[in-house]
């Protein structure tokens, strides 16, 4: 304990630096940025910025790389709950219930949640790393192949709960968004899959293309459609601050939701996108009012934001301790280290102190500012719904359009997710829901990944995914939750028969 | 959004759904149908595929027989208007923008695709158009520096 | 009139002149390096850029195109204007080993490209889970010809490092074990480490933390000498096989057609940045090895680029 205090202690002097904090600060405010506007991810940023970060200390690098990538994390939900569009895939989930929010004039709400609790995760979840980071760690390695793709199973699972609708065509998206995820190239062949011919998807469809396509533009040409849905917001004033109500719902939410955000985002693999549909599933079903979800339920926002911002994290977990990145960012985060001369690993923690615990002390700092950022914004980006809605679909427009154009710096990408938007119509006239698709997408190269490696690894036989005691764990509750999402459906048609 | 009528097809919407799904996974199918579909030992390039777009194309059957037994939704009629000047908007600042760079295809983009709404009006729509511009140019070129072609017909870059 | 015919002529071949290679580099530099920011390569890549833009009086801007195994991106280099504004850092895998990989490949890694140089190398290493039943490479040999395809080999995908490299220890050892395939070298490390997969052959840089830390095993270092950042390793020579020498390594192209004396200039900020004590300091740490005097050269680079893929389409084709 004591040297847990004095370890922070190390940190947040180092972390209080002026130089350190005002890092911190430009980290988060950038990362706030990109994540509201959509296409221009963390990745794509922090790659850019790599440069820039040579002239400064590894500390403070680090401190400002971390700063845009759970900065990104906020700026997406926020565009997701005003707009109805996803900055990142961990925000899908926050555009069922925070949008619908909007709607109904209660997008300061919303917002304030959000940010409320993802303030409240983000300090549970440094103190997590503070105290359990190696035996966290070893957790991580308990997953083997079989264990994550079960994992994944479960998580697919979530989204059939997730869907408003009816439970097939759900099911569909969910299919129809693993297929989109095999095309590109075959990991062990090298083979092209799916990919026409086209060069911009030969490394697979990017979630900003899909994305953009299946909700932004598809969501304009639909609002377009119905004037009168739309308007709903523009009309109604709508408070700013969560009622006495509203925060009591939301206490349990956020506490359940960093508890499995946090859990998830430290599995390697990008195990924190599962967090939010997680937490939504588990708000959902533990609901005395589950009918609100997708209309408007403040535990539906509350929970997966939580969840969203515990993991995010959580996944520096494995890069400090393990010096392995779990995801695209942290990699990058690697080559930052590495071109300081810090090699990232086992010692880190050991041999640079200052760089350990400065970064997680700037973690809980990070998520302050965020805070202190964000909150003034709210009555701001409230007032910006209020723009006559003629004039916000171009701006919309433009923005995913560069949005799009800069990821790559590829015209294909903007005509392709132009494509999507008309897919996402269809869809949308067809009657589907777009998000299950999006989580189908965002599983299925993983899913596909750890079923391959699980199958080679037991020469062919499936029951590996029982003999793994994880995996069969896993499994098990899949099939729970898939009978508790399945029986109402089966007793309400019951009833209409009878 | 009625019912379906007391017809021959109780839920047109629920077929049409299937009938999509079924397309796309037949699509999928015959894409993929060249790729190695491997062993359970060695799974291939092309089983994954191939087994979704099977199993797509089953519950879009599925679908199908759903939409004649159970009631549903009608058809909705699909508009013109919006998917082309948005979609068309979209893509030709996809061809424009290396070309003709952001000074010029952003508010070429914006105003293609004011006119998928009938509330715009064109002298609004310009005035914004050339404000958005700005401020994009602004904010993606000089404080994110992405590299954006501004106006290569111009000045180069 | 004839004057007028004559100013034409002065005018026309003023015109006409090329832009002197001589004031050569007049504005930034592109280096392609396709790979994802942070990895090995792109580091290197990083450093090396950073001291040449020193020498040059130019900024070197790394463009990272990552994709198939870093072909698309030298694709997209390969068919840049040879002015010399853009360059590409080409490694074992995207020069060596791609026409053997992959048979639709868009360039032809000796006619395609003019060398510049030879920037680092990083050795390879041969590990294996700590958990293994075997301490030296010989017993570790042993074991995989006694359990053949029960052993399960980590890489990180068809065209990475660690796949073109173990089919050379494989075929060496004469041995067809199970190949896992990983999306990258982080998950083949993370299941190493939980005990699921049993060996790999894989850059340095990656593993030496886990190997100072205790868990992997190392056996072996497939360079002539030893490396200062894991000094207890024993070389492939001394652990009895030699025939094992390869390592990643990583060397800076133009386009075909690009001026000699533009590709001269750019070696020549090469080989002095290599010779800076920052950039050779920092090279070092990553452990990576680097070229010295005539294996700095372009005509080196050419030689030892025709001859790497002789080598790996022997390997790969089999």
């Amino acid at each position: 304990m004591i040297e847990l205090i004095d370890n922070l202690g190390t940190g947040f002097s180092t972390a209080l630096s002026l130089q350190n904090l005002g890092l911190c600060f430009l980290g988060v405010l950038i990362g706030t940025v990109i994540g509201v506007l959509p296409g221009v991810g963390p990745i794509a940023t922090i790659a850019m910025l790599l440069p820039l970060t040579f002239k400064l200390d590894p500390t403070g690098a680090l401190i400002m790389l971390a700063g845009i990538y759970y900065g990104a994390q906020y700026g997406g939900s926020t565009s997701a709950i005003l707009v109805n569009i996803p900055g990142e895939a961990t925000a899908v989930v926050t555009t069922l219930d925070g949008h619908q929010m909007a709607r109904q004039g209660r997008a300061g709400i919303a917002l304030g949640v959000a940010a409320l609790g993802s303030f409240f995760a983000g300090s549970v979840a440094t103190l997590v790393i503070a105290a359990l980071a190696v035996p966290l760690t070893k957790l991580a390695l308990l997953f083997g192949p079989a264990d994550y793709f079960s994992l994944m199973v479960l998580g697919l699972a979530f989204a059939i709960v997730l869907a408003r609708g009816p439970l097939l065509p759900a099911f569909c998206m969910i299919v129809v968004g693993l297929l989109l995820s095999t095309v590109g190239t075959d990991l062990e062949t090298g083979e092209e899959r799916l990919t026409f011919g086209m060069p911009n998807v030969v490394d697979g469809i990017d979630f900003a293309v899909l994305a953009m396509g299946i909700f932004g533009f598809a969501e304009i040409l639909r609002n377009l459609e119905n004037p009168e849905v739309r308007d709903v917001s523009r009309t109604a004033i709508g408070r700013m601050l969560p009622t006495r109500e509203d925060v009591r719902r939301c206490v349990k939410p956020v506490l359940r939701g960093t508890f499995v955000g946090g859990l998830l985002g430290i599995l390697p693999g990008n195990g924190a996108v599962l967090g939010p549909f997680a937490s939504y599933t588990l708000e959902k079903k533990l609901s005395k009012r589950p009918k609100e979800f997708g209309s408007g339920a403040i535990e539906g926002v509350a929970g997966p934001e939580s969840a969203n911002n515990a993991g995010a994290q959580t996944a520096f977990i494995p890069l400090l301790t393990l010096g392995i990145p779990p995801n695209a960012v942290m990699a990058l985060m690697v080559g930052a280290m590495t071109i300081h001369g810090i090699i990232p690993g086992p010692q880190v923690m050991t041999k640079s102190p200052d760089l350990f615990w400065g970064m997680i002390a700037s973690m809980w700092i990070g998520n302050a500012l965020l805070l202190i950022i964000n909150m003034p914004l709210i009555p701001l980006w409230v007032r910006m719904l209020r723009v006559p809605y003629h004039l916000m679909f171009p701006a919309i427009l433009i923005f995913c359009c560069i949005g799009i154009y800069s990821v790559n710096n590829s015209p294909n990408d903007v005509i392709l997710t132009a494509f999507f938007g008309f897919f996402g119509y269809a869809l949308y006239k067809f009657g589907f829901e777009p998000a299950p698709l999006l989580l189908g997408f965002v599983l299925g190269k993983l899913m596909e990944e750890k079923l391959r490696q699980a199958m080679v690894l037991s020469r062919g036989s499936f029951t590996t995914f029982i003999e793994n005691p994880v995996s069969a764990g896993l499994l098990f509750l899949t099939v729970i939750v898939v009978v508790v999402a399945v029986l109402p459906s089966i007793r309400k048609s019951r009833d209409e028969v009878l | 959004m009625e019912p379906g009528n007391g017809g021959f097809v109780r839920a047109p919407r629920t077929v049409g759904a299937g009938v999509f799904m079924v397309l796309i996974g037949l699509f999928a199918l015959y894409h993929s149908w060249g790729l190695t579909t491997g062993t359970t030992r060695q799974i291939g390039p092309g089983m994954i595929p191939q087994s979704l777009s099977v199993l797509l194309a089953i519950c879009g059957v599925l679908l199908i027989v759903e939409g004649f037994v159970t009631r549903g939704e009608k058809l909705e009629a699909w508009k013109i208007r919006g998917p082309l000047f948005i979609l068309g908007a979209v893509v030709i600042f996809g061809l424009a923008i290396k070309p003709l760079g952001l000074l010029l295809a952003a508010p070429l983009a914006m105003g293609i695709g004011g006119l998928a709404s009938s509330e715009t009006r064109p002298r609004e729509i310009a005035i914004f158009a050339v404000v958005m511009t700005v401020f994009c140019l602004g904010l993606f070129k000089y404080a994110l520096s992405l590299p954006i072609p501004l106006a290569p017909w111009l000045i180069g870059y | 009139m004839k004057k007028l015919f004559l100013a034409l002529c002065v005018a026309l071949g003023f015109a006409a002149a090329p832009a002197g290679a001589a004031d050569y580099p007049t504005r930034p530099i592109t280096l392609i390096v396709p790979f994802a920011a942070g990895g090995p390569t792109d580091v290197i890549a990083r450093i090396a850029g950073e001291y040449m833009s020193q020498s040059l009086g130019q900024q070197i801007v790394v463009e990272n195109i990552a994709g198939a195994g870093g072909t698309t991106g030298i694709t997209r280099g390969s068919q840049a204007k040879n002015d010399g504004y853009t360059i590409m850092m080409g490694h074992m895998g995207t020069h060596g080993a791609a026409k053997a990989l992959y048979p639709k490949l868009k360039y032809d890694p000796n006619k395609d490209f003019a060398p510049i140089g030879l920037v680092a190398g990083t050795p390879i290493l041969v590990v294996a889970r700590k958990t293994i039943e075997a301490n030296t490479l010989k017993d570790f040999v042993a074991l995989l010809k006694s359990r053949q395809d029960k052993m399960n080999e980590a890489h990180a995908g068809v065209g990475s490092v660690s796949f073109t490299t173990c089919s050379l220890f494989n075929g060496i050892v004469g041995v067809k074990p199970t190949r896992v395939t990983y999306r990258g070298t982080g998950p083949v490390i993370n299941d190493m480490l939980a005990g699921k997969v049993d060996y790999a052959c894989d850059q340095i840089v990656n593993l030496v933390p886990q190997v100072k830390a205790g868990n992997i095993k190392a056996f072996a270092i497939a360079t002539p000498k030893r490396s200062p950042a894991l000094p207890d390793l024993p070389t492939t020579t001394e652990a009895g096989m030699p025939e094992f020498q390869v390592s990643a390594w990583n060397a800076l192209f133009a386009p075909k057609g690009t001026s000699k004396e533009i590709v001269t200039k750019l070696n020549q900020a090469l080989d002095k940045a290599l010779s800076t004590e920052g950039a050779r300091k920092r090279i070092l740490d990553l452990g990576g090895v680097i070229p010295e005097g005539g294996d700095r050269s372009p005509e080196y680079l050419g030689k030892f680029v025709a001859s790497e893929v002789a080598r790996w389409n022997k390997v790969l084709k089999k």
